[in-house]
């Protein structure tokens, strides 16, 4: 049972993924690209530091080597 | 018109088009795919392909979109896929009830040893990562 409810919801939020991205490309649509979303993260910055693009590339890093490597 | 200094980048290197990145995506993805979880191999092919693409995201060496300086309300829309994500990631993770209540990683391990569908999440990780890099 409670295997069924992590495999559902785990499936339910990848399509919800997919159909806000969905939403996002339609002309004219209020709703921001999952890439507009990710430029948006990276441009912080803490001084000359690019905070944000050095956590998002690292987390990137950090979840292809998790699934693919470890 | 002053560029800022993060878009900046002259876009007409030979290396930095589609007909030559996703070749090369596709190539490293099948050697990628052919590397066993837990192996040396795979360790340092994922830093050394992850090093790469992060040296090359943090300086200008490619070409970037230009990033939006706002983001519309409509944002708050991706609070939904991703706190259900993260939402069961922690549920499933702090419960440790194994294959009872799986996490994600445990769920996709088996589906990963299969060469094809490792070669394809190979490219989805990698042509993100050069999504990143390019924004």
């Amino acid at each position: 049972m409670m295997r069924t409810i992590a495999i559902t919801g785990f499936l339910l939020s990848l399509v919800l993924f997919a159909v806000v991205e969905w939403a996002a490309r339609r002309e004219g649509s209020r709703i921001p690209s999952i890439g507009d979303v990710c430029a948006y993260l990276m441009r912080y910055e803490v001084g000359p530091v690019p905070v944000g693009r050095i956590g998002l590339l690292g987390f990137w890093w950090w979840v292809g080597w998790h699934f693919l490597a470890r | 018109m002053e560029q800022p200094h993060d878009l900046a980048v002259d876009a007409s290197r030979v290396w930095d088009r589609p007909i030559v990145t996703v070749p090369v995506l596709i190539c490293l993805s099948l050697v990628g795919g052919q590397l066993p979880s837990f192996s040396t191999a795979a360790n340092l092919y994922t830093l050394g392909t992850g090093s790469a693409l992060i040296w090359l995201g943090l300086g200008n060496r490619a070409a970037r979109r230009p990033a939006p300086r706002r983001l519309p309300s409509g944002v708050l829309w991706w609070l939904l896929p991703v706190a259900l994500f993260a939402v069961l990631e922690a549920a499933t993770f702090l419960m440790a009830a194994k294959d009872e209540f799986p996490t994600f990683s445990r769920l996709a391990d088996p589906l990963l040893e299969e060469e094809l569908l490792r070669s394809a999440a190979w490219m989805l990780w990698l042509a993100t990562f050069w999504g990143l890099v390019r924004r």
